[in-house]
């Protein structure tokens, strides 16, 4: 069995996340994971907080295990859902875009463990410093909204940077992935792509499809010019992104624009107007699952190469 | 030296600028640092000026950091 502090922390037997994934994160494909043995994740994205509270409850319906709730920082209601969490008393909560700072007290009085998803060493200090339990370090072969930097790259330098526990994410999705996130120095890692093929997860069949199809080239990264880039499959919609936001003609509102809505547009399986948001990791996916057929499969890989590891020593 | 000249060192050591055309005016943006530098150099700042700043998105201008040490050293 691989066993890290992870475990531990989050009371969970494999020390893997499902990263939030905003429209897609649901109760069902949390609660999958979690009676899976791992943590899964409701990711709260722009919902308001009667839509997480429900969420939070159907999941409890649905298992015993821990789980938690992603909160996007940016979102309008994120306010509003950080007194929820707390309210609820979830298991867990982590955050994207931004520094969670100011909402650590609450959470920590509710009881709450607290992963902020951080890109840089600089960050992952300074929630260190405000009381986070542990970050997620994300390198940019992740789906979705990425920082600059690898994660071969970040992991090792946010370790050195922090004393509490790092958790690899970005471009993991077999047991190769959980056994050098580990010799990095990470005592865990968070998936988001491979778990979008998981039986238990609620998107479109084209959308699954298409992750099942991609082959390593076949991500693009749009949406620099605004500030925040975001990784998606290549489709005629984002190459045509991609190449507005070269063309001076094109306004940053009216990129902005065409941009938003565009992965719920996806979730429901429309091909020409969807963006169809996954890693590089994309090329490693092969097959749809149960998500807890994906951990056991990922993890019974992870023991095997870790365990010959011993080999390189002469 | 004042706050403001010291910050201005720091900014031009990291950020590659000329110290001298940092006022208390200037955004992060106009100096080309993201949200991420930001970070990095408001720790460099921390420990220079023994202050804690708490980052939040208040922090728009070399001013905004300026203040805060100030208020905090008085
Ligand atoms: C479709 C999609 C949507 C995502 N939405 C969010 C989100 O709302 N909040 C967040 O913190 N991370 C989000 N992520 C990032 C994941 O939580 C996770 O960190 C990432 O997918 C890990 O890298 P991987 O895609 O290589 O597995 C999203 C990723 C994908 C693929």
């Amino acid at each position: 069995m691989v066993k890290t502090r992870l475990c531990e922390l989050l009371g969970i037997e494999y020390p893997i996340i499902q990263g939030g994934m905003a429209w897609i994160a649901d109760a069902r494909l949390a609660a999958a994971v979690s009676n899976g043995g791992g943590l899964g994740l409701i990711a709260a994205m722009n919902a308001d907080a009667e839509w997480v509270r429900n969420e939070i409850r159907k999941a409890r319906e649905l298992t015993d295990r821990p789980f938690g709730v992603n909160i996007m920082l940016l979102s309008p209601n994120a306010e509003a859902v950080a007194k929820v969490v707390a309210e609820e008393r979830v298991k867990v909560v982590t955050t994207g875009a931004g520094n969670p700072a100011k909402y650590i007290r609450l959470w920590k009085e509710a009881g709450i463990t607290v992963l902020p998803v951080v890109a840089s060493a600089g960050l992952a200090k300074l929630v260190e410093r405000a009381g986070a339990d542990g970050v997620i370090a994300e390198g940019c072969e992740a789906g979705g909204h990425i920082g600059e930097l690898t994660t071969m790259t970040l992991i090792p330098q946010v370790c050195d940077a922090v004393n509490i526990p790092v958790v690899a994410a970005g471009g993991i999705a077999d047991g190769r992935g959980i056994a050098a996130a580990l010799m990095l120095g990470a005592c865990g890692v968070q998936v988001g792509t491979r778990f979008l093929v998981a039986d238990e997860c609620g998107i479109h069949e084209n959308y699954k499809a298409r992750v099942l199809k991609a082959k390593d080239i076949d991500t693009i990264v749009t949406g620099k010019r605004l500030g925040h880039p975001v990784r998606s499959l290549k489709s005629p919609f984002s190459r045509q992104l991609f190449s507005m936001e070269y063309d001076p003609n094109y306004s940053n509102e009216e990129l902005e624009r065409i941009a938003s809505g565009s992965l719920k547009r996806a979730v429901e399986g429309d091909e020409k107007q969807g963006c169809f948001m996954a890693g590089q990791s994309a090329g490693l996916v092969k097959k749809a699952q149960p998500a807890a057929e994906i951990i056991k499969e990922m993890f019974g890989e992870a023991e095997k190469i870790l365990g010959s590891a011993g080999q390189w020593i002469k | 030296m004042s706050t403001l000249s010291k910050v201005a060192e720091l900014i031009a050591e990291n950020a590659g600028v000329d110290a001298k055309e940092i006022t208390m005016d200037t955004t992060f943006e106009e100096l080309g640092l993201d949200s991420l530098d930001a970070v990095d150099l408001v720790m460099a700042c921390e420990e220079q000026f023994s202050v804690t700043i708490e980052m939040d998105e208040a922090l728009k201008t070399v001013g905004d950091v300026v203040r805060l040490i100030d208020s905090q050293k008085a």
